[in-house]
């Protein structure tokens, strides 16, 4: 076999449902077939990678280096920001904010996708049976995603709001006391936790059913004929042979979360003095949130975001490599 | 899935590719290459303002057209919102397309003078002098005006007439914090809820701030100073108490008037660009000056645009350009506006006599502005604004309990001397 | 399921899987019930405490703004949305079709490419574009707006479809090739077809990343030629005063027309596609 297949890093996973057939390229007439592979591959690929160096080469260039340069206002119109090396990523590291937000980016992200992605599922298992209007409720879920942010964030703020929200209404009808969601320190990043896994349940649910969708009946109506019961399909059918489209939907939710700041910003703008602020929000305060744009530092941060999401995107070709050998 | 679009859309996707890369060497090389202006035919000055609320169709746009036809040009005007207004201007400037006018947020004027790409006054003769001079002073960097305001608001106390009957107190005998204090007890006392600001961590909480900071006469080169600690105190004691909602730390100007309207609050700390709502409320209203510490009227920050001109490259323009500023700043053209908005204050003694000729009832506004104070006054210019995030987030530090007033200012201070460096 | 018993059990579950749908449905919407709400409320009732649950005292004001300087902007988000899914189709569902089965070289990078620019906060890629675009003459076009919403999906498109594409069972792609299928056939009557309820999914967020879009439309497209719902919306947003009710009315109105083609395009994704072609 040539090097060429073994050493491809492979983005495919055999679903389940093809378990012992032959992989997909047929092996004898190997040389020739692979080197046409990858010239077709290649043709597949091509419009991608012109959209990818057409859209994206620019600004991530920009990024790194507004985040190398020490850019003033100044600078940013007129050029010849001085060379500031890793400067910035020092004073970010360095800043009284930087360990506060960085948990509360963990917080965030990760208690978001963990609840979005168990409604989602929960969700998506429940409106597989089709019943009476579910094609339509499952539309209707979709719904707060047609809403634009600054609607949703702010509808959510007026839910919350100490005084005057719905929430503590119920709350205190029912004998509970007021919650200062949004101004208390210890409840802020907790409203927005919520407001966020409403707004990615929708996301989750749709990708995880489609996944259902892609699970042949078959396997349910033998494992039924075998006397497994629905928490059983569920842990022997369902959630192994849905492992590619869930790893894609938790990596691509990791990707969204960490970037969040509309919902944050509109709802409590990452305070009450920091308490709810993620390094996303820190990011965008430095460039937009006061008088004076910052570029340097909020580049600083939002690239460090990134090699957090690059962590993440190891893991994930780790996991899926390791789970292709097995 | 057809074939056909495929060519069509690589090809596009191709010459984007090819104009990114040239975009990027042709950015770093010089900054004015542009071409000037939004591609409009030859002819058409561009305007961009802050006020999307107002469109094509509205009193303000055919106030700004008029203004182009008798310079004999025509004005295409685009409007953006605050913030997005100054960004756009920041990329515009990069790009060398910056349009011939902008009105800019007055503490933005600083920033944007800062890098070079505002024109001075002074280049354009144009004569600044008969503009009050606490109003013209947020345009100004290192004795330069970079900008005419061509109207002011500030803030003062809104009190509702009918819940303070009800508790018994007049307003009249507000003069002074403890004064007010007093009457706060009392409305609250008769069922009432007492007095509603805004405490938000944008710009917007330090602004609603600084009336009660400077009128305990804190200065804003040092944040910790006992002055600074009391007015905080009197914020953070308000909630305390109970005379404030807890929900002021996440309100901005706009939720605080909501609430206001409501008609359960006795207070509600706003600007001049609510006089006509409170005219329409559904109960009577009043308006007093922000009390100082230990009485008289506290200086408030002053808002309103300023009317700038962005450096161009084609400099044949400016003649025009200054027509058209001054058909926005005569004093008939203050009072226009000033009307047209039914909120602004001309920053001129002569606009102001004939806007009070013509609505006497303005008089406790123009009493207001005429004490105002700019924030980017003093040449704090661009300091300003890393002084007023570290001020707004030791508001919400002391008033959400994460810490007292003296702690959270001397942290305060500490950030915007780190800052500042 | 040939018990007599079976049916009537069925139904019965049915029923009550509907109603626990509604539930569900219900609790999810509250949030946008109460959106509807507040575009009724007139300002003066907005912060009353406690809130009303229902409009008592509705004013039809807002909706009347809406309807008076919305439609346009509708139409333009609509236009942008459709062919934001067209672009980020076309260009993700080929190279996805290689990354799940060709095995092409580096597609292990060009993922990590993919995951990166989805990292890029989007002012930054606003600002790129805009560069580009002042240069081009782009700016204040639907085309331009289209590319650029674009970039939001496109990385998304390509993992999505990619992660669904190797769930398509590879016997079928040799018989196709056994058939005499060139890769372009294989791709375009074989394994299309079979990710219909994929390409709907990335159809669905693409359109609706689109449709939701802010910064982008702000930094690119300012003159009435191209201006998407997002940014109608700020004309109620004043430097000192917002008018709610006309935002919430907008947002409401604005979600009619694409809420009924959610539901519609949610019907259409047909249960067990996959399994019905094998059983074939």
């Amino acid at each position: 076999m040539p090097v060429t297949t073994t050493s491809a890093p492979r983005l495919r996973k055999p679903g389940g449902a093809e378990a012992g057939l032959p992989a997909s390229a047929p092996r004898p007439p190997a040389r020739v077939r692979v080197r046409s592979t990858q010239w077709a591959a290649l043709g597949f690929l091509a419009p991608l990678i012109v959209y990818l160096l057409a859209c994206y080469a620019y600004p991530l260039y920009r990024n790194i280096d507004l985040s190398l340069h020490d850019y003033t206002v100044r600078s940013f119109v007129q050029g010849g920001a001085d060379f500031a090396g890793l400067e910035n990523y020092r004073d970010v590291l360095t800043d009284d904010g930087f360990l506060p937000a960085l948990r509360n980016t963990f917080l965030f992200t990760f208690v978001s996708i963990a609840a979005q992605y168990a409604i989602g599922l929960a969700l998506a298992v429940f409106f597989r049976n089709n019943f009476r209007l579910s094609a339509v409720l499952r539309g209707m879920f979709l719904v707060p995603w047609l809403l634009p942010l600054i609607v949703s964030g702010s509808t959510w703020a007026w839910m919350l709001n100490s005084d005057n929200g719905i929430v503590n209404t119920v709350l205190e009808s029912f004998g509970a006391g007021r919650i200062n969601w949004l101004t208390d320190p210890g409840w802020a990043l907790v409203s927005v936790i919520i407001a966020n896994i409403w707004l990615g349940v929708p996301f989750n649910l749709v990708i995880l059913y489609s996944g259902l969708q892609n699970i042949p009946e078959e396997l349910y109506e033998a494992a039924a004929l075998d006397g497994a019961n629905a928490w059983q399909q569920f842990w022997r059918i369902t959630f192994p042979l849905l492992r590619p489209v869930s790893g894609i939907t938790l990596l691509l939710g990791l990707v969204y979360t960490l970037k969040v700041v509309d919902v944050i910003w509109i709802m409590t703008t990452g305070g009450p003095g920091g308490a709810s602020t993620t390094l996303a929000v820190w990011s965008y305060r430095e460039a937009f949130g006061t008088g004076l744009p910052d570029f340097s530092p909020a580049a600083a941060i939002g690239n460090l975001l990134l090699l957090i999401a690059l962590a993440f995107g190891f893991l994930y070709l780790h996991l899926q490599r390791r789970q292709e050998r097995t | 899935m057809t074939r056909l679009p495929r060519p069509a859309r690589t090809s596009l996707a191709l010459g984007a590719a090819l104009c990114t890369l040239a975009g990027a060497a042709a950015c770093s090389s010089s900054a004015s290459s542009g071409e000037g202006g939004d591609g409009g035919p030859a002819g058409a000055y561009t305007w961009w303002d802050p006020y999307p609320q107002h469109d094509d169709s509205s009193g303000w746009a055919q106030r700004v057209a008029k203004c182009g036809t008798e310079a004999g040009v025509t004005i295409e005007r685009t409007a953006y919102d605050t913030t997005a207004l100054t960004n756009q201007a920041l990329l515009a400037a990069q790009e060398g397309t910056s349009p011939d006018i902008i009105l800019l947020d007055n503490p933005a004027v600083s920033t944007l003078a800062e890098t070079g790409m505002l024109t001075t006054m002074e280049e354009f003769g144009l004569d600044t002098s008969g503009i009050d001079e606490n109003l013209l002073a947020a345009g100004v960097l290192d004795d330069q005006a970079y900008g005419i305001p061509i109207g002011a608001n500030t803030l003062a106390l809104y009190y509702n007439q009918q819940v303070l009957d009800e508790a018994g107190v007049d307003p009249a005998s507000v003069t002074d914090w403890d004064s007010l204090t007093a009457a706060l007890e009392q409305v609250t006392g008769a069922g009432h809820k007492g007095i509603t600001f805004a405490a938000i961590g944008t710009e917007e909480g330090s602004f609603q701030f600084l009336p009660w900071f400077w009128g305990a006469g804190a200065d804003l080169r040092d944040l910790s100073s006992a002055d600074a600690v009391e007015a905080l105190e009197l914020w953070s004691g308000w909630l305390e108490s109970g005379y404030a909602p807890n929900s002021v730390i996440n309100n901005s100007q706009n939720t605080t008037w909501e609430e206001f309207l409501t008609g359960d609050f006795g207070f509600a700390l706003n600007g001049t660009w609510q006089v006509n709502s409170a005219a329409e409320a559904g109960f009577p209203t009043g308006v007093l000056p922000v009390p100082a510490q230990d009485g008289g009227a506290a200086p408030a920050p002053t808002g309103g645009e300023f009317i700038t001109a962005p450096v161009q490259d084609d400099t044949a323009r400016y003649e025009v350009t200054k027509k058209i500023v001054e058909c926005m700043t005569t004093p008939e053209g203050m009072v226009e506006t000033a009307t047209t908005f039914a909120y602004y204050i001309p920053p001129t003694a002569d606009g102001q006599q004939q806007l009070l000729a013509d609505s006497p009832d303005l008089r406790p506004w123009v009493d207001a502005v005429r004490v105002a104070r700019g924030r980017t006054s003093d040449n704090l210019g661009t300091d300003y604004p890393k002084i007023s995030e570290a001020l707004w987030t030791a508001v919400q530090k002391a008033l959400s309990g994460a810490a007292d007033p003296a702690d959270a200012l001397a942290e305060a201070q500490a950030a915007a001397e780190d800052e500042i460096g | 399921m040939t018990a007599l018993t079976q049916p009537v059990r069925r139904r019965h579950r049915a029923r009550w899987k509907t109603v626990l749908g509604i539930a569900l449905t219900a609790a999810m919407l509250f949030p946008v019930y109460w959106m509807v709400n507040v575009s009724l409320t007139r300002t003066e009732d907005m912060r009353s405490d406690p809130p009303h649950w229902f409009p008592w005292n509705p004013t039809l004001e807002g909706y009347a703004n809406v309807l008076d300087d919305q439609l346009p902007a509708m139409t333009t988000s609509l236009g942008i949305g459709v062919g934001c899914v067209a672009l980020t189709l076309l260009v993700s569902a080929p190279a996805a079709f290689a990354l799940a089965k060709l095995r092409p070289w580096g597609a292990g990078p060009l993922t990590f490419v993919l995951l990166v620019v989805q990292m890029i906060p989007g002012v930054v890629m606003a600002i790129g574009f805009y560069a580009v675009y002042v240069r081009l003459g782009w700016l204040n076009t639907v085309w331009g707006l289209i590319l650029a919403d674009s970039t939001i999906a496109v990385p998304f498109g390509v993992l999505v479809l990619t992660a669904f594409m190797t769930g398509v069972p590879g016997e079928l792609l040799q018989a196709a090739r056994i058939d005499g299928a060139g890769r372009w056939r294989t791709f375009v009557s074989v394994v299309l077809p079979l990710s219909r309820n994929a390409l709907l999914t990335v159809s669905l967020f693409t359109f609706l990343w689109a449709w939701s879009d802010f910064i982008f439309a702000s930094t690119l497209s300012r003159n009435a030629d191209a201006v998407p719902v997002t940014l109608g919306i700020y004309a109620y947003i004043g430097n000192n005063t917002t008018q709610w009710n006309s935002i919430m009315a907008t947002a409401v109105v604005a979600s009619v027309p694409a809420a009924v083609l959610l539901v519609v395009a949610q019907r259409y994704v047909a249960g067990g596609v996959v399994a019905g072609a094998v059983k074939d």
